[in-house]
């Protein structure tokens, strides 16, 4: 009899052991640190390793992308190319013509050209730089677009030139993205490994588990209301967002949302959000952060056939809400809509 | 009953109650937290899951600024020294991952704790 129970107990008494350690091993508590930063806020939430250490570098890393790219900050290169403009090539660092190399690659995805750094001149017209909303006439618009265009840009390895005096460039569209691509090189560096970082950038997200988590879930924000329409889940990624409830201004009750639409000079219409999923490669943060601008300025047709172009080549997902607040998605990923009761 | 029998029984009963006790931290979660703060430091935290209201008085960057948790799980700028106010007219925050963010202010409201499981929000 008592030969019987004695496997048992034994393995009750083991079975005990491990639940408690597992138990206690998932127990660290997160250490969540905020920043202000390009104009919002860089959220760092940390699970393990040296937390606060992490957090702490993790902003100086997103400061100097800043420091490198800002539109306003006097230090900055594309201060130094803005203020050539028309005069000049201006010597540059390498990684700031890889960066430019980069993101005028991006805008040649899409033939309908939707996303353009030198679309800037428009954006101020529109007084999304000073905050000083308007709505400009129409040949304003077609004026000012005919200089504010990539074809403006002259790019070699260490400098870069604007052709017309008036044309700007803004890397605002890619900068936070980048940041993440930054940000995730050195995460995989760090030791001792953190079990889990979550970078959230002002919309753009970094999930990081050096590959060890893969069922991330990650909340669709409701586009008009509170809270979430549904959620994905995805392994580690970038995920970018660009929506018309972000920066906007209303006149006659129309909204007019901060992301113009490079091929028309009017703020994108079509969606109320576009959500890229990219995987974990080099610059698929600041590809990320591009294509969600394509998309969001994109017809459903167009979003098909650009996901077939782009699927191949880190694109994970995409997660679109249309004009009429209807929710799709593009590629392998599941989208599960929060139950109304 | 035998001796040996009741060192099985105390070991069982111990192995057992370990396992209930490791359950219990590990399912402990912080109710849903409200956090303020200013110029990356903590100035506040609300428990969201109070069915007391609650207004707070902060010291932004610019100036003063009116937080109000309403005792039904959100929380809101009401009043603010900015000139955009686009911190007022911000949804109010109630789940992990919301904000409201007062970028001339330097005053950010984000919500901690495991609320609805969802791990990040894309915004």
């Amino acid at each position: 009899m008592r030969k019987a129970i004695a496997p048992i107990v034994a393995l009750i008494v083991v079975g005990a052991g491990l639940a408690t350690f597992f138990a206690l091993r998932t127990s660290p508590e997160p250490l969540t640190s905020a920043y202000f930063l390009m104009d919002t806020v860089l959220t760092v939430k940390t699970t393990g390793g040296d937390a606060a250490t992490i957090n702490e570098h993790l902003h100086a890393l997103a400061s100097n992308v800043d420091s490198m790219t800002s539109y306003y900050k006097s230090e900055s290169e594309t201060v130094r190319v803005n203020a050539a403009a028309g005069k000049g090539p201006v010597s540059v660092s390498p990684e700031y013509a890889a960066l430019l190399k980069a993101a005028v690659a991006m805008e040649t995805i899409d033939p309908g050209r939707t996303f353009d750094i030198a679309i800037s001149p428009v954006s101020s017209l529109w007084g999304f730089t000073t905050k000083d909303f308007r709505v400009p006439a129409a040949k304003e618009i077609s004026d000012t677009l005919a200089y504010s265009h990539s074809d403006q840009l002259v790019l070699s390895d260490t400098t870069v030139q604007l052709r017309d005096s008036r044309a700007r460039i803004d890397l605002g569209g890619v900068a936070k993205g980048y940041s993440l691509d930054v940000i995730e090189e050195y995460l995989h560096t760090v030791k001792p490994q953190p079990r889990q970082v979550i970078v959230d950038f002002g919309g753009n997200l970094l999930l990081y588990s050096g590959g060890r988590k893969r069922d991330w879930k990650i909340g669709i924000r409701d586009p008009r209301g509170q809270g979430i329409i549904g959620y994905v889940r995805s392994g580690d990624a970038f995920v970018a967002t660009s929506g018309d409830y972000e920066r906007y201004f209303e006149r006659d009750g129309k909204r007019y949302c901060h992301i113009i639409d490079p091929s028309t000079g009017y703020p994108g219409t079509l969606n109320q959000s576009a959500t890229v999923i990219t995987d974990i490669q080099p610059m698929h943060g600041a590809v990320g952060d591009a294509l969600g601008k394509v998309f969001f300025c994109s017809t459903a047709e167009t979003q098909r056939s650009l996901f077939q172009a782009v699927q191949g080549q880190g694109t994970v997902g995409i997660v679109i809400v249309d004009a009429a607040g209807t929710p799709s998605t593009l590629g392998p990923i599941t989208f599960v809509p929060t139950t109304t009761q | 009953m035998k001796r040996s029998d009741r060192i099985t029984a105390v070991v069982i009963l111990t192995a057992v109650a370990l396992v209930v006790v490791s359950w219990i931290i590990m399912h402990r979660t912080r109710g849903t937290m409200a956090v303020v703060r200013v110029d990356s430091k903590v100035v506040a935290t609300v428990d969201l899951t109070s069915r007391e209201p609650q207004t707070l008085h902060i010291t932004g960057a610019l100036g003063p600024l009116v937080i109000v948790a309403d005792g039904k799980g959100s929380i809101r700028v009401t009043e603010s020294t900015c000139l955009d106010h686009i911190c007022v007219h911000t949804v109010p925050a109630r789940s992990p991952g919301d904000q409201v963010i007062c970028v001339p202010n330097r005053m950010v409201i984000t919500i901690e704790g495991k609320g609805n499981g969802i791990d990040a929000l894309a915004q």
